[in-house]
């Protein structure tokens, strides 16, 4: 019993370590729009995306595309961590702004990401 | 790359699933019920309705849960329930009261799996008997699929009741199609229950945090009794 408990946990931490030098996109919530409204981000990797909300309300992330929810509370931030992911386009919208909150992660391959940054 | 973390997990899995195959414990009538993500959201308040129909060789067996839940901060996350079921007489009436506690461990998405931990106290109406439960939540998700899995861990004590410890293990397999369909597998173990079969899940979006999830499935004990399935139906509005 003990043992496949230790297994489990070893395995788990083994691939914590993947978290760690991740890279980071930042994206800024102002009037209820994300700036900038489309990132891109290198595929089979995870990254960070920090959100800013300068605005004094919340807004709440969502992206059945990139599975994710996130709650970012008025004057705060929050990370939202996604991938590894496909070659592809994932939208995103903000659900009390959904007409004007949107947005979208542009995922290319390793290559085509060094070339443009 | 997403095979081989496929492997990887899956291979965690069998390994931990162990534990609960090596707890000594007794019948679990309702073993098949609510597989539980690892995931909070602050400024979220729901209604649920749960229900779970058990037909097998001794019977039909008829659960019923509705619950009111609010999130308290970005980790934790409360739920009350009303627990009704349908007695011998065929009365149906309410049979005990539970409080919920899920707690989110990790940020979604940071690390190689997604933790979680479910505290439950559970109360038989107008009985000395209590019910703890304890335990973890794991999800992994693979591209559009996921993999969710519930480590539980039971201790039964009162007056009117013999104190004693068994455990359960759930897993569900879910492939996000469209947000309103998504199937899944789920499996569903106890020591003396074996239970596997299809499920549908979805959710539809109205304006802000308003939303309704559904979960349908249909679960089919591999214990050798001629006949035992299970029917389980979940419906959560969410504002």
């Amino acid at each position: 019993m003990y043992k496949s408990l230790l297994s489990f946990s070893l395995l788990m931490l083994m691939h914590s370590a993947s978290a760690l030098a991740m890279p980071e996109v930042i994206i800024t919530i102002r009037d209820h729009l994300f700036y900038p409204s489309e990132v891109m981000v290198p595929a089979g990797k995870k990254v960070k995306l920090i959100f800013v909300n300068q605005d004094n309300t919340p807004e709440e992330l969502d992206s059945f595309e990139l599975n994710r929810e996130k709650v970012i509370f008025g004057n705060a931030k929050a990370n939202v961590f996604i991938g590894p992911l496909d070659e592809g386009e994932y939208h995103f919208f903000g659900e009390y702004h959904p007409s004007s909150a949107v947005g979208k992660v542009i995922v290319v391959s390793p290559e085509v990401f060094n070339d443009v940054n | 790359m997403i095979s081989r973390s496929l492997v990887l997990f899956t291979i965690s899995l069998v390994l931990a699933s162990g534990l609960v195959k090596a707890e000594k414990h007794e019948s679990s009538n309702n073993v098949v019920d609510k597989i539980y993500h690892p995931y909070v959201l602050p400024l979220e308040q729901e209604f649920e309705w749960r229900l779970m129909s058990r037909q097998n060789d001794e019977g039909n067996s008829l659960v019923q849960r509705v619950a009111f839940g609010h999130s308290i901060n970005d980790r934790l996350t409360l739920e009350a329930y009303l627990v009704g079921d349908r007695d011998e007489g065929d009365d149906f009436g309410l049979v005990a009261y539970e409080l919920e506690a899920r707690w989110m461990i990790t940020d979604q998405g940071k690390y190689y799996a997604d933790w979680g931990a479910l505290f439950e106290l559970e109360k038989e109406h107008q009985e000395d008997q209590w019910e703890f439960t304890t335990g973890i939540l794991v999800e992994k998700e693979f591209g559009r699929a996921s993999i969710t899995s519930n480590y539980l861990l039971v201790y039964e004590f009162g007056s009117t009741i013999e104190n004693s410890f068994h455990s359960e293990f759930r897993l569900q397999y879910r492939y996000r199609f469209i947000p309103e369909i998504q199937p899944a597998i789920e499996l569903y173990t106890a020591e003396d229950f074996v239970g596997l079969g299809p499920s549908f899940m979805g959710i539809h979006r109205f304006e802000g945090q308003k939303q309704v999830k559904w979960e349908l499935g249909f679960i089919a004990g591999l214990n050798g009794d001629s006949k035992d399935h299970t029917l389980r139906v979940a419906i959560e509005y969410e504002f």
